[in-house]
């Protein structure tokens, strides 16, 4: 009971962000449905195109008849949730487990005179715990809005619930087991995701493809199995827990037979490479090299798969029938340059995400002595936080091009309209100032405040809602355009308009100078 | 500035919101000399180590390292120093030899016989990733770096907490050699026996303030030697009475041994005394560093 209480103490933060976000997007937004379509001809209409359209069927899966407000919320935010409770689920299992091994924290426990198995049941507990708050939370928010949206029933609501909280506890526990397994902490992240990225894949092929079968291997698709305010199979919910509580068995029996700190799979800790670096920045490259090519390789794979399945989103826009979240983001203008506007949004989410991460690494080396070691040969005071800055900004960039150059390859083979290459590429690449002012922002807290570096976030959380929520949410569009994602014009258009692109570059420039200086005038963090 | 001052602190003063790490501390350090930095957990030492790096800057006071001043220069003064952290965290996707590699070409220069000379004298397999190493191995990683690199002066903040035995009698040796070769050692240490064994002068310090500072063997003239012996029944009220006019006045008549802490002009007269008296068993234990050391310890207890 203490080491749970001590495990929420530590990550109290992580947890009740990402429940407050989670549940805040999942009730803040089941309103917005209800005024989508004003007529029910015209949602009918709109439903019978999202059914067709195989572009919003593999995003979101198939969309149940008659298609009420209730089931649009369910099948348009249900499958943005369920993503992101998977992504938390990896995240928080991994920093409960083995990245605890890591920094020592269960060596602490297990040294306090607790068994062997205390820290896994513990993580357990905790993952239980919040799996039940995000199920009460979300189940709650959503019902308590029966009778004022159409189709909102209690029962609705709670299987919406269970399917959330059913969800995370699903991933974790495939997460867990992983966890055994894999070599390395980072290992065992990268494992997650891809397996987050797998489980994606599966149920996007069984629902663009008919095997419903298929829906049965991929944690992503209980809510496709469950169908909250449709058929609302609950045994479907009783198979998704048997398969955990499985999971979590054999991730327990993994968990005996390995050492501690280390995965069932051995890693491969020795080689003869030399390393031949000379500037802070060479290291800094160096050091982020891994995590470059695997967020490039991550953003590539999802932002040409974007670009690919835009075909039918396009069309049916040319025909002015897109409406709810995806008609939000595609807005009136040409459908190919509103497609790829949206396309070009999450490739920018995620390079943001990129860049905050990349930069914050100069801070936990810092905190780690490392900054210390860099600068007694001999480095001046701002290099650490100079170089790590520019490789965020280079490593957006290459993130971003290579994404860029392989949707403009791929788009036009699937999609019909004029300069659609063009755009697929500009949409992309114009990112790159969003990336660019999250990495100077973030320099700029280390620099100058180090404690609020948690502070890093926020400019990407409040542009990514704007930029995906704000037109479901009704907020006008000077708002909407503070946030940093909306400032890509349309290229292929002559007379571009890039103020807002420049205005960017322009304070991530004054961010970056602004963090140098500040790192000058500040001590250098010690433990 | 004196020329042959490695390090030159005067009323240092390095306040955190309203807690003053070092509050008040002079520190100097001869050109050639290894100096111990002696103290309790918590007297200041790593901070006034972080000041003399430029790593923090200083409150209030007059810092000079190898002649310029940290809080403006500090990148030409580390340029010359080779520093050594008591906990020692690596980059852990790097081999040993990698981070090697990457302080060497930051620093700019290196020499790479004295760094294999010296992987191989510490036993480390250099090819090992950081993340497999121990607490020692990694130790063993910073001391190669600062040992073979070029440097005036090697600031070591407790150097030797993770290594065993036999590494420490290495790193003494290195540090020999490394004074032998015209640099200049700040020895921040718990171990006594090691800054006994390598220190020509001495800094202790507690709770930011210095306590005592100078060169070991007239720290020692300065402080008392243990004496015990064993006295007959018949001598030792005697012997108690004239101990008292030498102004001992707390042995106990009724036990057999005496034990006392004479200062060290006294000690020949009080042996002549026990002498004279027959007592048995006479020993004179020379002061040692721990008792120098646990003599300032005691009070801070209190």
């Amino acid at each position: 009971m203490t080491a749970l209480r001590l495990l929420f103490r530590t990550h109290r933060w992580t947890i009740t962000s990402w429940t407050v976000l989670l549940i805040g997007l999942a009730g803040g937004t089941v309103s917005a449905y209800q005024t989508t379509y004003p007529s029910p001809e015209q949602r009918r209409a709109a439903t019978e195109l999202a059914q067709r359209d195989t572009a919003a069927t593999l995003l979101y899966g198939t969309l149940d008849d008659p298609g009420t407000p209730a089931q649009t919320f369910a099948w348009e935010i249900g499958a943005i949730v369920t993503i992101l409770v998977a992504i938390m689920a990896v995240l928080l299992t991994i920093s409960l487990t083995r990245a605890a091994e890591d920094n020592g924290t269960i060596e602490l426990l297990r040294s306090a005179g607790t068994g062997p198995r205390t820290p896994l049941r513990t993580a357990l507990a905790a993952l239980t715990l919040v799996a039940a708050t995000l199920a009460l939370g979300c189940g709650l928010t959503v019902g308590l809005q029966s009778g004022r949206e159409d189709g909102i029933t209690g029962s609705g609501a709670a299987a919406f619930g269970g399917v959330v909280g059913l969800t995370f506890l699903l991933v974790a526990a495939l997460t867990l087991v992983l966890a055994q397994v894999a070599p390395t902490t980072t290992d065992a992240r990268l494992l997650g995701f891809a397996t987050l990225g797998l489980a994606f894949a599966i149920r996007a092929v069984a629902d663009t493809r008919h095997l419903d079968g298929l829906n049965w291997l991929s944690p992503l698709a209980l809510r496709t199995d469950v169908r909250p305010f449709a058929h609302e199979r609950w045994w479907a919910l009783a198979a998704g827990l048997l398969v955990t509580l499985v999971l979590t068995a054999l991730a327990a029996t993994l968990a005996e037979r390995r050492e501690y700190g280390a995965g069932l799979l051995r890693r491969r800790d020795r080689h003869d490479d030399r390393l031949d670096v000379h500037s802070g920045v060479g290291l800094a490259a160096r050091l982020s090299r891994r995590s470059v090519v695997t967020w490039t390789v991550a953003v590539a794979a999802i932002g040409t798969l974007f670009s690919a399945m835009g075909s039918g989103v396009v069309q049916q826009s040319r025909q002015g029938d897109v409406g709810g979240f995806l008609g939000s983001q595609i807005g009136a203008g040409d459908p190919v340059a509103g497609y790829f506007a949206y396309s070009g949004t999450v490739d920018g989410l995620a390079v943001c995400t990129f860049a905050v991460l990349c930069v914050l690494q100069v801070q936990s080396d810092e905190t780690a002595g490392r900054v210390d070691q860099v600068l007694a040969t001999g480095r001046r005071r701002w290099e650490p936080l100079a170089a790590q800055l520019a490789v965020a900004v280079g490593g957006s960039g290459v993130v971003l091009l290579v994404t860029g150059l392989l949707s403009a390859a791929v788009a036009p083979t699937v999609i019909s309209g004029s300069d659609v290459a063009a755009r697929a590429f500009g949409y992309t690449l114009g990112q790159w100032p969003a990336a660019v002012v999250m990495a100077g922002w973030t320099a700029l807290l280390i620099g100058r405040w180090p404690r609020l570096s948690w502070l890093a976030w926020a400019p990407l959380l409040v542009g990514g809602t704007l930029a995906l929520l704000g037109d479901l949410l009704g907020v006008p569009d000077r708002i909407e355009n503070l946030g940093i994602f909306h400032h890509v014009p349309d290229f292929a258009r002559s007379g571009a308009d890039v103020r807002g692109l420049v205005a960017l570059l322009v304070l991530a420039a004054g961010a970056g100078l602004l963090a140098v200086a500040g790192s000058l005038r500040r001590d250098v963090v010690a433990r | 500035m004196q020329d042959n001052l490695a390090v030159e602190v005067e009323h240092l003063v390095k306040r955190f919101g309203s807690f003053a790490a070092v509050d008040g501390l002079d520190l100097t350090v001869r050109t050639g000399e290894v100096h111990g930095f002696l103290g309790p957990n918590g007297a200041g030492k790593s901070t006034t180590i972080r000041v003399l790096l430029g790593l923090y800057r200083a409150t209030a006071g007059r810092v000079r390292v190898l002649g310029l001043d940290p809080a403006r220069q500090a990148a030409e003064i580390t340029r010359r120093i080779s520093y050594v952290p008591g906990e020692v965290n690596l980059w852990p996707n790097l081999t040993g030899q990698q981070v090697l590699d990457a302080l060497g070409g930051l620093r700019g220069h290196r020499d790479l016989d004295a760094e294999r000379r010296l992987v191989a004298e510490f036993a480390l397999d250099p090819s090992k990733l950081v993340r497999t190493y121990s607490k020692g191995n990694r130790q063993k990683v910073i001391l190669v770096a600062a040992f073979a690199a070029r440097t005036e002066l090697l600031v070591l903040d407790e150097p030797t907490s993770g290594l065993d035995p036999l590494m420490e009698e290495l790193f003494r040796r290195c540090v020999r050699e490394a004074t032998a070769a015209g640099r200049t050692v700040l020895l921040s240490s718990h171990i006594l026996a090691e800054a006994e064994a390598l220190c020509e002068s001495l800094t202790i310090i507690k709770d930011g303030r210095l306590v005592e500072s100078g060169r070991l063997a007239e720290m020692r003239h300065l402080a008392a030697s243990d004496v015990s012996a064993r006295l007959s029944d018949g001598l030792r009220s005697a012997v108690v009475e004239r101990l008292r006019s030498l102004g001992f006045s707390h042995p106990d008549p009724a036990d057999d041994e005496i034990r006392l802490s004479v200062p060290r002009d006294q000690v020949p007269a009080v042996l002549g005394l026990l002498a004279e008296a027959r007592a048995q068993d006479i020993t004179c234990t020379p002061a040692r560093l721990e008792d120098l050391f646990l003599r300032h310890y005691e009070v801070a207890a209190r």
